[in-house]
């Protein structure tokens, strides 16, 4: 499935980071806490203005802003 | 024969895109490639009301920020192939995702028009969908569609037919804030010099993609004539940022639209943690953070009591002890009213300021804590800090010098500086022996709730300071951040003891250190010059409180309080030790309370005042230092202090008169 960006994909849906479009600065720090390609998050909450979303087993909140810079494979669903 | 009206049909994928372009089109497609990509361009023509109109059904995508080639392609055909319309294709069962394309193409300069597909899913699962007013708040025509059934189609023509004859270019467009719109409209500016991009892009779009870092843009605009003054502008531009930010401004826009034109418009919830859920819910998360904070205050009031009455009855003991069979009256005075009056009179606390550090220990090791400024991020965001900003101000109920040190965390200088400024409003734990004292004497049993009322004017005035000097002196856009969110965990007893200890002990030395030579100090100033009653208007300490008296009398304060107000400079606990050693002259043994409580020129109203003016008045000593090294100047530290005290004099005073006015004693 086509990638899109984590802040668009909905609470619940489990997907595989496919890319983090960000500078060098902010990527090394998304890479950091876990947000490689590859990696399977979760989009725990997504009903304020930020998101939470479960990397790794670890939490983080993440501005929408942010979210955007890192697309994803969302699991397959059915519709 | 009137020309062919163009049609671009946008949207995401899986919204009923291709459904809908079958039943627009019927048999008559022709499917393609798109020019140098392998991405499928499909073409389609109908008939209607005498007109032809093509269709071009656009790749579906998420957005148009061309991180890939589908997105490339949706949006070089709007900005190149310039359709007389474009349609998109909106999913109503998920209209946050949708309307985020919504917001990219109506930069494009090309009039939209909404196709409000999967109503029908929408409504079967309970949203109530204002598509007039959802049509008002684009400021663009939204029509419901059913793709598979056919229903909406002919609106849907007449909309298409009608706009295009119209033939207006969509001008709605979201503002991005005072920081971009400045560059935007400078870069629209040099953009506007070029006679050949005018007329080929929308020109905000052209600065807006510029700032977002869109390298396809640079390079067409790198080949103009301005390519030189563009890049100039755009030197020192954190492009990662921007991009983030103008992410967030068009998610804010949706966010202040959805709400009003759809009744539920919730998304189904799935998955295993239901505690984030509930925690940080849109409408329990705030209030159960309250409630738990004032849960908080109240335990700490409650359980402490009997311990406080224990340490006061020792202290009691001591006091006539020392007063029986201590030789000399001055060691017995200086033995009685200097130490154990004041240091006592601090450590009387002590169980207060243990179980309130227990009890944010507790917190802390849940992982609740870290929610709790998640909660705060939207409120945060709306004065203009970072949600990040929300730590420093819960480690600053602990103490404000840890706190201000914790702000290191944040990249961004200012969000920074403010965040530093308007921590001393945080109520640490040294003001609290202020707060027990005279809301336990004065307000008995509501004492609890009088304690959380000055911790939550603590953080309106931060809020509210926050906002003022985002507003003038500091002025800035609050930068998107990542925080980390630690699994939530049953707290062990242990550590969250040690964790107690470890902050409670620092208390306990203050009292054995600085206290207590703060409380000798008093001690000298109150019995000397020789010969003076102890304490009283004729010693150095009534000299120094009568001169400052007049500043402290509009909020019904007296000379007494104003040495204690002097004192608690140095650290605030010693507001209550300077008050032990005042008053301990005139009512011998009897506990600061009773005197307090007997003491003619103080009033519930005052009591009142007291406490907003210690909460605010400046911060201590030690916060001073750590804010003048953490700026690395004397300025901010300055200015923090005098700030605080015009605050703090303001609203003591209204609070003195107010109160005074239900309460009586103004």
């Amino acid at each position: 499935m086509a990638s899109c960006p984590l802040s668009l994909i909905a609470p619940g849906t489990n997907a595989t980071v496919t890319m983090v479009n960000a500078g060098e600065g902010l990527r090394r720090r998304l890479y950091e806490l876990g947000l490689v390609p590859e990696a399977n998050v979760t989009v725990v909450t997504a009903d304020r203005g930020s998101i939470i979303v479960s990397v790794a087993g670890c939490r983080y909140a993440l501005s929408r802003g942010m979210a955007m810079k890192i697309l994803v494979a969302p699991e397959m669903v059915a519709v | 024969m009137k020309k062919a009206i163009t049609v671009a049909l946008a949207g995401n994928p899986n919204v009923g895109k291709t459904t809908l372009f079958n039943t627009l089109t019927g048999s008559r497609q022709h499917v393609g490639n798109w020019p140098g990509v392998t991405v499928e361009k499909k073409e389609g023509i109908r008939e209607y009301s005498g007109r032809t109109i093509e269709v071009t059904d656009l790749p579906g995508t998420y957005s148009l920020t061309a991180y890939s080639a589908d997105e490339v392609v949706a949006r070089n055909f709007i900005i190149e192939d310039r359709p007389d319309v474009v349609v998109q294709v909106v999913d109503a069962s998920n209209l946050e995702r949708n309307l985020y394309l919504t917001m990219q193409l109506a930069e494009l300069g090309r009039p939209v028009i909404i196709a409000l597909n999967m109503v029908d899913v929408a409504e079967g699962r309970g949203d109530t969908i204002d598509e007039k007013r959802l049509a008002e708040l684009l400021a663009m025509p939204v029509i419901r569609t059913v793709g598979t059934s056919g229903e909406g189609l002919l609106d849907l023509l007449d909309a298409v037919v009608a706009i295009a004859a119209k033939g207006e270019k969509h001008t709605h467009t979201i503002g991005y804030g005072d920081d971009a719109e400045a560059l935007i409209s400078d870069l629209v500016g040099i953009l506007d010099d070029d006679p050949d991009l005018a007329p080929r892009y929308p020109l905000r779009w052209l600065a807006v993609r510029l700032i977002e870092g869109d390298a396809d843009i640079r390079r067409v605009v790198s080949g103009s004539s301005v390519g030189d003054a563009v890049s100039a502008r755009l030197a020192d531009i954190d492009f990662d940022e921007y991009e983030a930010t103008l992410a967030d401004k068009r998610y804010e826009a949706i966010g202040a639209i959805l709400p009003q034109a759809c009744t539920i418009c919730v998304r189904k919830m799935t998955g295993s943690d239901m505690i984030d859920r509930v925690v940080t819910n849109k409408y329990l998360g705030i209030p159960i953070f309250l409630a738990l904070m004032w849960g908080a205050f109240q335990l700490t009031f409650a359980v402490a009591e009997p311990f406080m009455a224990g340490i006061e009855y020792i202290f009691g003991w001591l006091g006539e002890g020392v007063a029986a069979s201590v030789g000399p009256e001055w060691l017995a005075s200086l033995l009685g009213d200097g130490v154990i009056g004041g240091v006592g009179g601090v450590l009387v606390f002590v169980p207060n300021i243990f179980i309130l550090f227990l009890i944010l220990s507790i917190l802390e090791g849940s992982g609740y804590l870290a929610r709790g400024a998640f909660i705060m991020d939207r409120l945060m965001y709306a004065i203009g800090l970072p949600g990040k900003s929300f730590i420093p101000m819960l480690m600053g109920f602990g103490c404000n010098v840890p706190a201000i040190m914790s702000t290191r965390t944040i990249e961004d200088e200012r969000d920074r500086l403010i965040t530093i400024l308007v921590n001393p409003f945080i109520s640490c734990g040294a003001r609290l022996p202020v707060y027990i004292l005279f809301a336990g004497v004065f307000f008995g049993r509501d004492a609890g709730n009088v304690i959380f009322g000055m911790y939550i004017l603590g953080i309106l005035v931060a809020i509210l300071s926050a906002k003022l000097f985002r507003s003038t002196v500091l002025p800035g856009e609050s930068s998107p951040f990542i925080m980390e969110m630690p699994p939530y965990r049953i707290p062990t007893l242990k550590n969250a003891l040690l964790n107690m200890w470890e902050k409670g002990s620092t208390y306990l030395k203050k009292a054995g250190g600085i206290i207590l030579i703060g409380s000798l100090i008093v001690w000298f100033l109150a019995s000397y010059p020789a010969g003076v009653g102890y304490g009283s208007e004729e010693s150095f300490a009534g000299m120094i409180g009568k001169f400052v008296e007049p500043l402290v009398a509009p909020l019904g304060l007296d000379w007494k309080i104003a040495v204690a107000l002097i004192f608690g400079f140095v650290a605030k606990e010693i507001v209550v030790s300077s008050l032990g050693v005042l008053y301990g002259a005139e009512e011998g043994s009897a506990a600061l309370s009773d005197a307090l409580l007997a003491d003619p020129a103080l009033s519930a109203a005052g009591a009142l005042a007291v406490m907003v003016f210690v909460l605010l008045y400046m911060p201590c000593v030690a916060t001073l230092a750590v804010i003048k090294k953490e700026t690395g100047s004397w300025r901010w530290a300055g200015f923090s202090v005098l700030y605080g005290l015009v605050v703090a004099w303001s609203l003591a005073f209204v609070t003195f008169h107010v109160a005074g006015f239900f309460l009586g004693g103004a």
